[in-house]
């Protein structure tokens, strides 16, 4: 329906209303992303933000009652959680998920290889899949004793988000969703994981930045800031929105 | 059942793969004890009667060490019971169990663990764990842990506990790109791993064999 309206249209949200356990939290969402844009979601606690993430990569804990998304014209909605994934849709998780017994290596590794095999690339060997995550690793200087652990099994909080943002690197996607990817990091960790994030930026890509808080958009600029309440989208601007937001709070914006 | 009566300091170590096991160890003191029971590829004619494994232990000497770890993936109408009787008759020993099963379709498992320490065995380690992973709604899984613990100076642990795999983690692969059923696999596979690591390097060819079969099937 969508497809080839825009040429840098990456994925276009309409009337999205989205539901958990019969209560609706997303109540009609319209947001449209280019391809190499930097798009920021503020909202209060509550307001659908984590939501909004869940529902873009299909959670099956949430219910899609209405709406659409389109994804470079494909039907995002219709595609199984890994599908997306392998489409492109990354999401940075505000509580990375510890997978006890399965080697971040023998993860990461399959993760790639199976986005390969759904583009018709071969599989990596294993000497140039571990040369792309020392790579990438160095860019988030993320420690080499990480790889030889369990997923997430053991990390600290600052260790599990630059985790998340290494698997980004490594997968490439075209539509990075960063869900309160700022939470729990100290100043230091908060820089090294932004500056990773801005490092793989490209015109072809683009990101969702989910926050709660102004601190992450001083590292990662975003074109647009859009407020998120009750669900739906009641404001968007500039990054000086942002610090409006800081100075007013979100109920100062929505009235 | 087999008998076998182990003297001071003898050890005896050997891994059942999909054999039943009727075992009666005596130990004296200072002899180990480790044995995996690994039941994961039951042929089609034994499937329908039920399998029983038990393992009787009598620590009769002092400092004596038993390892028992059990692993039983079921499909089908499979059936297993896994009973182990360990008793503490003497202090200064020790005693580990990880018994795992993983069901699937109709399958049931059961675990009967009996753990004894008499009143005059001070300074026995005793553990005893139970973990088992229920991939169908069909499935069942019936635990009966028995504690007897008469003696006062001892560290005794137990735990059992039931469940399905992890739906979190099962997404959290998914969004990156793998696939369900290969999902699902690895997260079966991790489970059993930890029975599996524990087989030592003698039995590096069994092990082998049981860890190829398990990411060949699951």
């Amino acid at each position: 329906m969508y497809k080839g309206e825009s040429m840098k249209e990456l994925l276009r949200i309409k009337d999205l209303h989205a539901s958990i356990g019969g209560k609706e939290i997303l109540k009609g969402v319209n947001l449209v992303v280019n391809e190499g844009e930097v798009h920021a979601i503020m909202g209060p606690n509550g307001a659908g933000k984590s939501t909004l993430s869940a529902v873009l990569t299909g959670n099956p804990a949430y219910e899609v009652t209405a709406g659409e998304v389109w994804l470079k014209g494909e039907n995002l909605l219709a595609m199984e959680p890994e599908t997306r994934a392998r489409a492109g849709v990354f999401l940075s998780f505000q509580y990375p998920v510890e997978i006890p017994g399965v080697s971040m290596t023998n993860f990461m590794r399959t993760a790639l290889n199976e986005k390969r095999a759904y583009e018709g690339k071969e599989p990596l060997s294993a000497k140039e899949f571990l040369l792309k995550v020392k790579e990438k690793r160095q860019l988030l200087e993320l420690p080499d004793k990480l790889n030889n652990r369990s997923v997430n099994e053991g990390f600290s909080g600052g260790e599990k988000k630059k985790n998340e943002i290494f698997q980004m690197a490594m997968l490439e996607p075209c539509l990075a969703i960063l869900d309160e990817t700022d939470s729990g990091l100290d100043i230091d960790a908060l820089r090294i994981v932004a500056e990773g994030v801005n490092r793989l930026k490209t015109p072809q890509n683009a990101s969702i930045v989910i926050t709660h808080y102004q601190r992450l958009l001083d590292y990662i600029v975003p074109d647009f800031v859009h407020v998120l309440a009750d669900g739906q989208i009641v404001k968007t601007g500039d990054k000086s929105l942002a610090l409006e937001l800081e100075e007013k709070g979100y109920e100062g914006i929505e009235n | 059942m087999t008998e076998v009566h182990l003297h001071n300091n003898e050890c005896f170590e050997k891994v059942f793969l999909n054999e039943p096991v009727d075992l009666q160890i005596t130990q004296e003191a200072g002899s180990r004890v480790k044995i995996h029971l690994i039941n994961v590829q039951w042929d089609i004619v034994q499937c329908t009667k039920e399998v029983v494994n038990r393992i009787t232990i009598e620590q009769v000497g002092e400092g004596c060490e038993t390892e028992i770890y059990a692993l039983a993936y079921l499909r089908g109408e499979e059936k297993v019971t896994t009973e182990t009787h360990v008793n503490h008759a003497v202090g200064g020993g020790k005693s580990n169990q990880l018994i795992k099963f993983v069901l699937d379709d109709d399958a049931r498992g059961r675990f009967i663990g009996d753990l004894k320490i008499a009143p005059d065995a001070q300074q026995v380690e005793a553990n005893q764990t139970n973990r088992n992973l229920l991939l169908n709604e069909t499935a069942e899984m019936r635990t009966q842990p028995q504690l007897e613990i008469y003696a006062d100076d001892v560290k005794a642990s137990h735990g059992a506990s039931t469940g399905q795999l992890d739906e979190s983690a099962l997404f959290y692969m998914q969004q990156r790109g793998i696939g369900k059923q290969k999902a699902r696999q690895l997260l079966i596979g991790a489970f059993m791993k930890e029975v599996i690591e524990t087989i030592s390097n003698q039995y590096s060819a069994i092990r082998d064999e049981i860890t190829q079969y398990i990411e060949s099937e699951s």
